[in-house]
């Protein structure tokens, strides 16, 4: 059964972030800011630059709440993926994204991302889900890494692990599979799928 | 230079790749566009999705140091979000939404136009810098570099998100130019809009090449038409949902 108190507590922090309640960012730099620090110093390695990522994420967090949006994802995500996008930019050299908000949601699909991956995360425990990645074949982490951790595209992956470009697709999508089913095995609520297409609402083609 | 397409197999086959973003620009923006229009259930990269959620909560929490939260709590007090910032979101299917009503209206988009023929005049430079090092990539950047160095009309548009020109070349249509352009993560593209009476109208999406420059053809009669706009979306949508970062006007 999936535990609803989280998402409830950060649906409500979500709106009082909205009504421009400074508690509140408090609220949620308590809840995960050492998180989103892991998240930083595991892709620039660097203490003291993490914590301006950090600090940099929130206030864009503050600033940009609008662009949340809970029926795409947990506040914890969307967060998370401000900071690892900062991060990356900053690894890589790249210009920040010119609209913080815009450019740094989460979601290849309108129709979001599978709820049932963030019910894992929220469920379990950090060492939980380590044992889980750290129960994947070496080639298949590190792909994994290479991409989360380090902003790597499969192309990019191939060339640094000496492999061909199908091998490094194949061992990211392989790697997420069997996390998929590793967790899907124990928890009540199944990663399922949902058979219908994956077309955007309100297209005009 | 041939644009990458997707089919439902490439789709697939990228699965854990895309779920990730480890996929390079072109392949994301070919993945989105097989997405919006295909009718498949694609159910691998829909169970994939949202993997990073448990990439990132596997790692060992670090405790920032204890002035951090104070910095930020300071930092907040000292910039307070705008008006704008605070407001309530903007609904996705409402193309008259109150910013864009804010942003496009006449009052705003007159001025655009009056800046868009000073300074077509004004920036021949880059009109020949775009025959220079860009005349190869297809008819419509020769089109517009030639309307921009000529002086012959052309639509500035512009913005936080970059610069370009629209023009309308008669025998070739219209297309869309626009150079330093802000990078993009894979997940997002940039949405190109015509806005009349009616609202706005979607023309097409583009990401940026490796060197800013994108070329959007705009296979519309601009006609009855007084704003082209750019948003960044997630992807092709009908209804722009965010503010424009680029604007300006169609004509005088």
């Amino acid at each position: 059964m999936m535990d609803s108190a989280q998402p409830l507590d950060d649906r409500l922090l979500a709106e009082r972030l909205r009504s421009g309640d400074r508690e509140a960012l408090g609220l949620l730099y308590d809840r995960y800011a050492s998180v989103a620090m892991a998240v930083a110093v595991r892709v620039v390695a660097d203490r003291q630059l993490a914590e301006d990522l950090v600090h940099d994420a929130y206030v864009a967090a503050w600033q940009k709440i609008d662009r949340f949006d809970p029926s795409r994802g947990s506040l914890r995500s969307w967060l998370l993926t401000i900071v690892r996008n900062r991060a990356i930019d900053r690894l890589r050299g790249t210009r920040p994204s010119m609209e913080v908000g815009e450019a740094d949601e989460q979601s290849l699909l309108r129709t979001g991302p599978n709820p049932t991956w963030e019910a894992a995360a929220a469920r379990r425990s950090a060492v939980e889900l380590r044992q889980a990645l750290e129960s994947l074949p070496d080639e298949q982490r590190q792909a994994v890494e290479l991409a989360y951790f380090g902003g790597r595209t499969y192309r990019e992956i191939a060339q640094l692990t000496g492999v061909p470009q199908g091998t490094a697709n194949g061992r990211l999508r392989l790697a997420l599979a069997k996390l998929r089913d590793s967790l899907s095995m124990t928890d009540a609520a199944p990663l399922s799928v949902q058979a219908e297409p994956i077309r955007a609402e309100g297209m005009n083609q | 230079m041939t644009r990458l397409r997707f089919e439902c197999r490439d789709v697939d086959e990228l699965a854990g790749a895309l779920a990730l973003g480890a996929v390079d620009a072109d392949e994301a923006r070919a993945a989105r566009e097989h997405l919006e229009t295909c009718r498949q259930p694609h159910a691998e990269l829909r169970s994939l999705l949202g993997a990073d959620a448990v990439v990132a909560a596997g790692l060992e929490p670090i405790e920032p140091s204890a002035a951090l939260r104070d910095r930020l709590m300071r930092s907040v007090e000292a910039a307070p979000r705008s008006a704008a910032a605070a407001a309530e979101p903007v609904p996705a299917t409402d193309p008259r939404a109150r910013g864009w009503l804010d942003w496009l209206s006449p009052q705003v988009a007159r001025p655009l136009a009056l800046a868009a023929v000073a300074a077509v005049i004004a920036v021949g430079a880059w009109g020949v810098m775009l025959s220079g090092q860009l005349a190869d990539r297809d008819r419509a950047l020769r089109d517009v570099a030639a309307a921009i160095s000529g002086g012959q009309a052309a639509f500035r548009v512009e913005g936080g998100g970059g610069r370009g020109y629209v023009v309308d070349t008669p025998g070739s249509g219209a297309s869309f130019v626009v150079a330093d352009l802000g990078s993009l993560p894979a997940n997002r593209l940039y949405e190109l809009w015509l806005i009349g009476p009616d609202g706005p109208v979607d023309v097409g999406t583009f990401r940026p090449g490796a060197d800013a420059v994108a070329v959007v053809p705009v296979d519309r009669d601009l006609s009855g038409f007084t704003t082209f706009a750019v948003t960044v979306e997630s992807q092709r949508v009908s209804a722009p949902t965010s503010k424009p970062v680029m604007a300006g006007a169609v004509g005088t």
